[in-house]
């Protein structure tokens, strides 16, 4: 018997093979749905945080920083920095608010938002929210 | 040029090709702001430059695919375009959209077109590739509908290959799955998870089955191997991208507050992501080798080839080489993934949409198979230039990369972002000017629509 | 008994598609198993200790049901040879009913397992379990849908001694998804 490969079988493959990983994937992602109360800190998602997730999205922050790694590289891993600036809603206000209008010469500088403190408020009560994530114990460390 | 209605591909091509230089000159701006931090600020600060950047790669991509499927759906389903006026209107309205877009972006601060587009009423920018304001998605949907309408009737009415049915099953999959680009819950994890439906599943999934496509077309007439052998492999491989591919999405999966399960789901499927690439690497080389004619478009066979190889090298071991979950842990959100993504939409999606636009552009302005022989001989230098570029601007990412995962994530003392960015700048000087190099190649190729050759065509 | 069960040119039985399939699906389960291997290793004691609420008996009867299967979809390969499509139809529905049996057996251990709040998120060693098995349950649903493909074109007179590939095409993949669980139902339920 000399070895068949035929069109039609190779299409029930890529069919079949589709539905069955659409299908297995679809099953996983329900699980994943289910499973992520206890690891997505959403408990803690207020008003506030919604504003914040807001004011973060409409001023393209991940378009320079990271957030749980995903973004631009060019600024620093923000899932943290809540951590990292020790704990404190302070220390990030004050940071975004402080950034100079003309930037810093010959250095990256973060841009000057104006935001009111209502926005800086809700964007530090984001990050604090999201360093809560349980994101597997991800980044390795305090740096980003 | 089989049928007239295949010349609506020509101006999809000529705005694709013109927003790749725009996606390059933008890419330099912030190649530059890399090393010389305040380049351009306040005016073009690095998030709007990058936005337009990677915004433009998506939308000339898009132009092409468009092109390509204007151009290749016609000769196999064997019959005119279901509507050429639909296909040149959709060209305009999607360009200026598109145009609009931009200039938003460059115009007023982000949180401005975000004011004025109304994101208060559906908000879905500001999320990484998904900057659009949301009327420009709408937008998009509805151009992405009116196009496959239009390709569908082609295809209804005509002669059904398996070419036509992946192509139109891959664009069909690309319009789905960008709906979700209009979910945006407040819950981080859900919004990162389902964004990578769109952004994954586009660039692992579907769009792989349009890269499928558009390459068998290709080799199909470059190299006169019987279709039967040629679709039958395109079916093999398209499934084994689906089948490792889907499940793939899981290495997105591993630190974003998702279950812990995915770090193996992930790992182990997305390390069998390259065996899909790699087929279809040795499928070309097989078709070109086997070729029972010898096609004068060598630069279109150049092209393909170079497809196969940049895409496996790209998508296939760049994309291996941090995928597995150890590894990821220390790499994620590095430079690492930048020379990953690089790579890999150089060789999977540029070079194919260079590939159908070089095979299909000498039918389309001389009506003849192929271009003449200096215009072919730059568009090769071309290829040349902007690959051997790509390839060490993605060494120089990865070097950057290994550096700045020590420096910040293994070392026993590790230092901030900043201070590692400073310590790494060399190589970031590095990929800039490898990256005008690469720039050079571009203005080669744009170029080589216009050189004059000596010997006259043949007509097709 | 004058069929002979092998023929020895050497060529792969069935379409040549399907074993691109089923050495993917081999290479994925293979990689699944060494990850389980590896987790293992780090983990013996929770390994050992999770596995010991399993529940062997369902395992090893379906183990039995599986190789059931196969041996009547090799008797329907031999009918097919015999050119006697209504024996192989037979045999056909025999094997798809051994996979319902199979099917209804793993679902009470899974239902016991889910009522006793075990979940892919327990801890590492149910993990794999419910993913493998899981995966594998999943891959004997779509193997008895192949079955089932064939048998309705075998019913309808579709294949003869002389032209039967579709039969050997889906007896190479049932066989396939019996050896996984012949891997499967040792590595997780019994090695300690």
């Amino acid at each position: 018997m000399s070895e068949t490969f035929t069109k039609s079988m190779a299409r029930n493959i890529y069919l079949g093979g589709s539905v069955f990983f659409i299908l297995l994937f679809l099953a996983l992602s329900f699980d994943t749905l289910g499973a992520l109360p206890k690891r997505d800190n959403r408990q803690n998602i207020t008003p506030q945080v919604a504003l914040g997730k807001k004011v973060w999205e409409e001023n393209n922050c991940l378009g320079c920083h990271t957030l749980l790694g995903e973004g631009a590289y060019f600024a620093p891993e923000l899932g943290n920095v809540y951590t990292r600036f020790g704990g404190s809603k302070e220390a990030i206000m004050g940071f975004i608010a402080s950034r100079p209008v003309e930037g810093i010469p010959g250095r990256r500088s973060m841009p000057q938002f104006n935001l009111s403190n209502e926005q800086l408020e809700a964007v530090a009560e984001f990050l604090k929210y999201t360093s809560e994530i349980n994101s597997a114990n991800w980044p390795p460390n305090v740096q980003g | 040029m089989q049928f007239q209605s295949q010349a609506v591909a020509k101006p999809y091509f000529i705005a694709a090709i013109g927003l790749f230089i725009g996606q390059i000159l933008f890419g330099l701006i912030i190649g530059t702001q890399y090393v010389i931090g305040d380049f351009l600020f306040p005016e073009i600060p690095f998030n709007v430059a990058r936005m337009v950047h990677t915004n433009l790669l998506i939308v000339w991509l898009l132009f092409g695919f468009m092109g390509a499927a204007y151009y290749l759906v016609p000769e196999e389903a064997e019959r005119e375009l279901f509507s050429p006026k639909l296909a040149i209107a959709l060209f305009w309205i999607f360009l200026v959209a598109g145009a609009l877009t931009i200039v938003g972006y460059l115009a007023v601060p982000y949180a401005t077109l975000a004011a004025v587009t109304g994101n208060d009423l559906l908000p879905t920018m500001g999320r990484e590739f998904l900057e659009q304001p949301t009327i420009t998605k709408m937008g998009i949907v509805v151009v992405a509908l009116a196009f496959l309408f239009n390709i569908g009737m082609t295809i209804i009415a005509g002669r059904k290959t398996v070419i036509n049915i992946v192509l139109l099953t891959g664009l069909t999959g690309l319009a789905v799955l960008f709906l979700f680009s209009f979910y945006n819950p407040i819950n981080l994890v859900l919004d990162k998870m389902f964004w990578w439906w769109v952004v994954h599943l586009w660039v692992e999934g579907v769009w792989e089955l349009i890269m499928g496509a558009i390459l068998a077309f290709v080799l199909i007439r470059l190299t006169g191997v019987d279709r039967e052998v040629i679709e039958k492999w395109l079916y093999v491989i398209i499934a084994m991208a689906l089948i490792t591919g889907i499940i793939g999405t899981g290495h997105h999966y591993y630190w974003i507050g998702t279950p812990e399960y995915w770090q193996w789901w992930g790992s182990i499927f997305s390390a069998l992501e390259p065996i899909p690439f790699f087929m279809m690497t040795v499928f070309a080389f097989t078709m070109v080798n086997r070729r029972r004619k010898e096609h004068p478009n060598k630069a279109a066979t150049l092209w393909a080839l170079g497809t196969a190889v940049m895409a496996f090298l790209g998508a296939g071991v760049w994309g291996f080489l941090h995928t597995l979950a150890p590894v990821n842990f220390y790499t994620h959100g590095s430079q690492i993934t930048a020379a990953h993504g690089h790579m890999a939409f150089y060789g999977a999606y540029v070079l194919v949409v260079i590939t159908m636009i070089s095979y299909a552009w000498p039918h389309l302005q001389h009506n003849a198979p192929a271009s003449n022989g200096r215009a072919q001989l730059l568009e090769m230098w071309s290829f040349w230039l902007m690959t051997v570029s790509i390839v060490f601007i993605t060494l120089f990412l990865t070097g950057a990369g290994i550096l700045q995962v020590y420096l910040q994530r293994v070392s026993d003392t590790p230092l901030p972002f900043m201070v590692v960015q400073d310590k790494i700048a060399l190589f970031y000087w590095l990929r800039l000017w490898t990256g005008v190099i690469f720039f050079v190649g571009l203005c080669l190729y744009v170029y080589s629509f216009f050189a004059k050759g000596k010997e006259t065509l043949a007509s097709s | 008994m004058d069929t002979p069960l092998h023929d020895d040119t050497g060529a792969l039985p069935g379409d040549f598609a399907i074993w691109i399939f089923i050495f993917a699906e081999l290479l994925v389960f293979g990689v699944f198993f060494l990850a389980y291997a590896f987790a293992r290793a780090n983990n013996v004691e929770l390994f050992n200790e999770s596995q010991l609420q399993l529940d062997r008996i369902s395992g090893a009867a379906n183990t039995l049901v599986l190789i059931t299967s196969s041996y009547f979809v090799v008797r329907a390969v031999a009918a097919i040879r015999d050119d006697d499509s209504r024996r192989c139809v037979h045999w056909l529905a025999a094997a798809i009913g051994m996979g319902s049996v199979f099917l209804v057996i793993k679902m009470f251990e899974f239902a016991d397992k889910f009522s006793a709040g075990i979940s892919l998120s327990t801890n590492t060693f149910f993990m794999f379990y419910l993913s493998l098995t899981f995966f594998h349950f999943m891959h004997v649903i779509l193997g008895m849908v192949i079955l089932a493909a064939v048998l309705f074109k075998a019913r309808s007179g579709g294949y003869s001694a002389a032209s039967h590939i579709g039969v050997e095409t889906g007896a190479s993949y049932w066989h396939m998804v019996d050896l996984v669980w012949l891997i499967l139902f040792p590595l997780v339920y019994v090695i300690h």
